[in-house]
């Protein structure tokens, strides 16, 4: 896997590599790759049609409004202000 | 081991019963042993001492007023990506080093129920990705029969404490062998359940059509009494199955005539260590002795696995850590001047090689020109894999294998490959792919006195079967001691 490849799937990611890391990820990457492509040998096709056997869904729940989390439980591991999560500032 | 002398969970809850023993005192002895011995092999991150004691006084009351249930007053331990309201939970991550769950996870609120004593959480690999506990960011456990071994993983610590008598029995999630893998390695027994069985609502994301909370324990039927208060419909988990739950001990002691077992010749074949193909089908040949029927089989597919496991596994999971934001919880950049940076620098500081490994692999399977070639031909797999352990099942009750290739190993002779990592995985991985319920139980030693560890995968909603296979051969198995 060259180094553009992994810098591209490193931003689809949100991560960010030294250059040396950078290196040695590409490295990785390829051995790993290579590992993944075995698979290609296997002739089929897949169906979606016979997905989710293994995984059930339940039915949906009645839409109905129920208690929630209260703010500060749902704040307390987070940098807050004014019952506000904090986060940079995103408008000029 | 201390001095602590109940060698299963049944013993244990007749001796609170009866007054032999409070409440206090087994945790004390417990904490001690902690104390005392898990600095050989760090298995826990944090041991929650004082909580502990006073779960254990108010399991007294419980007691006292004959209103036990069966684990009240029973010294477990936790894996660190189970939330536990009020008490750190790091996924062994630097991302969630300080996150301190505002909820309990639904096997906690059932366990709590039952007044369980929690000793504490368990080291394991970061968000449970690796099999040797060696990418933990706080504590890389090491194996109660050599310490210069890993314990396996990612459940590693909570093994490790099981097999060092650090609690009576522990939880650890399964997403592609993590149970069953370090109870092989530490020469305990693993339980990895039907998927859906158990709630995973507030377990730490990991890939959700893949993970699986379960016991590990001394025995299959200390899993079987821990599985028992665990299992059933959870509407917060969209997947939650409302199968009734059986007494899962229900079928142990029943005679083994007429059971078949299918032994597929792909987990027999090179890769796997002599000493343990040897020792497996010793234990085969004593099922057989036992009344069972041994069938030989072929599961083609099997070749695949691993490449199949990890392209889903590593794109559900590059989606369930995109919520890592350094925003609404865990590690926070200090000093980031736009939203952008915020997140990249919040995500490349608090996550570890590994788990920046598996991102990277899910991006790449999912990406656009690459996702009929490695995420549909993955899933294609999934369904191919599926069917041949359903055609299997059609002549046989369970399936024997290898839990693991090789015993424990050194961490230099194989944590800083990841493919030779991957690869180890094979004996394991095809249980989550297909959701089936599968335990492992100790089987025999190699040379060096590792443990090894067979796998009994059984059909779906059948652990009964499971558990009862289990615990046949552990009747007649003796285990050797660990001493730290």
């Amino acid at each position: 896997m060259d180094l553009e490849m992994v810098k591209y799937l490193a931003e689809l990611g949100k991560l960010e590599f030294s250059d040396d890391a950078l290196e040695k990820m590409a490295g990785d990457m390829t051995d790993i790759i290579n590992l993944m492509d075995t698979i290609k040998e296997f002739d089929v096709e897949y169906d979606a049609l016979k997905d989710n056997h293994n995984v059930g869904f339940n039915e949906l729940r009645k839409d109905e409004s129920k208690p929630s989390m209260a703010t500060e439980k749902v704040l307390s591991n987070a940098v807050n202000s004014a019952d506000s999560f904090v986060v940079p500032k995103v408008v000029e | 081991m201390s001095d602590i002398s109940f060698e299963s969970i049944r013993m244990m809850r007749t001796a609170l019963d009866s007054k032999q023993i409070s409440a206090r005192e087994l945790t004390q002895m417990y904490l001690n042993n902690i104390k005392d011995n898990d600095n050989k092999i760090l298995s826990f991150i944090t041991v929650t001492e004082d909580a502990a004691l006073k779960q254990a006084d108010e399991a007294q009351k419980i007691i006292d007023a004959g209103e036990s249930k069966p684990l009240t007053g029973i010294p477990m331990a936790i894996k660190d990506n189970i939330c536990t309201e009020g008490v750190l939970t790091t996924c062994a991550s630097k991302m969630l080093e300080n996150f301190i769950p505002p909820y309990n996870a639904t096997v906690m609120e059932k366990l709590n129920f039952q007044g369980i004593v929690m000793l504490g959480k368990t080291s394991m690999d970061e968000f449970a990705m690796g099999g040797s506990t060696q990418t933990s960011a706080f504590a890389k456990t090491k194996n109660p029969y050599n310490t210069e071994c890993v314990p396996g993983g990612s459940s590693g610590g909570s093994a490790a404490a099981v097999s060092a008598g650090f609690c009576a029995a522990a939880l650890g999630s399964d997403t592609g062998g993590s149970i069953r893998q370090p109870a092989s390695f530490c020469g305990v027994t693993g339980m990895k359940p039907t998927y859906s069985r158990v709630s995973r609502y507030g377990l730490v994301a990991f890939a959700s059509s893949l993970d699986q909370i379960g016991p590990i324990a001394n025995s299959a039927e200390d899993c079987a009494l821990v599985l028992n208060q665990i299992c059933g419909f959870d509407p917060h988990d969209g997947t939650s199955s409302r199968e009734q739950v059986p007494d899962f001990t229900s079928k142990i002691g029943q005679p083994l005539t007429g059971i078949k077992i299918a032994l597929p010749k792909e987990f027999y074949a090179q890769g796997i260590d002599d000493e343990i193909k040897t020792s497996v089908l010793a234990a085969a040949k004593s099922y057989k002795e036992m009344g069972a029927e041994l069938v030989e089989c072929s599961m083609p597919s099997l070749k695949y696995a691993i490449p199949s496991y990890y392209l889903i596994s590593s794109a559900e999971a590059a989606s369930n850590l995109s919520r890592y934001d350094g925003i609404k919880y865990g590690h926070r950049h200090e000093g980031a001047e736009s939203y952008e940076e915020l997140i990249k620098l919040s995500r490349s500081e608090g996550f570890g090689d590994e788990v920046k490994r598996r991102i990277l692999l899910g991006n790449y399977a999912l990406s656009s020109g690459y996702y009929d070639a490695y995420y549909g031909k993955a899933m294609a797999l999934r369904q191919v894999i599926r069917d041949e352990y359903a055609q299997v099942f059609e002549r046989c009750d369970v399936v024997l294998a290898p839990t693991t290739p090789s015993v424990a190993y050194r961490p230099d002779e194989q944590v800083s490959d990841p493919v030779k990592m991957y690869q180890a995985d094979f004996c394991t991985v095809t249980v989550n792919i297909a959701g089936l319920p599968a335990i492992s139980t100790p089987c025999g030693y190699n040379k060096g006195g590792m443990p090894i560890g067979m796998s009994i995968i059984g059909k779906r909603f059948d652990e009964q079967t499971v558990i009862a296979l289990a615990d046949a051969y552990e009747k007649s198995f003796v285990r050797t001691p660990v001493s730290l």
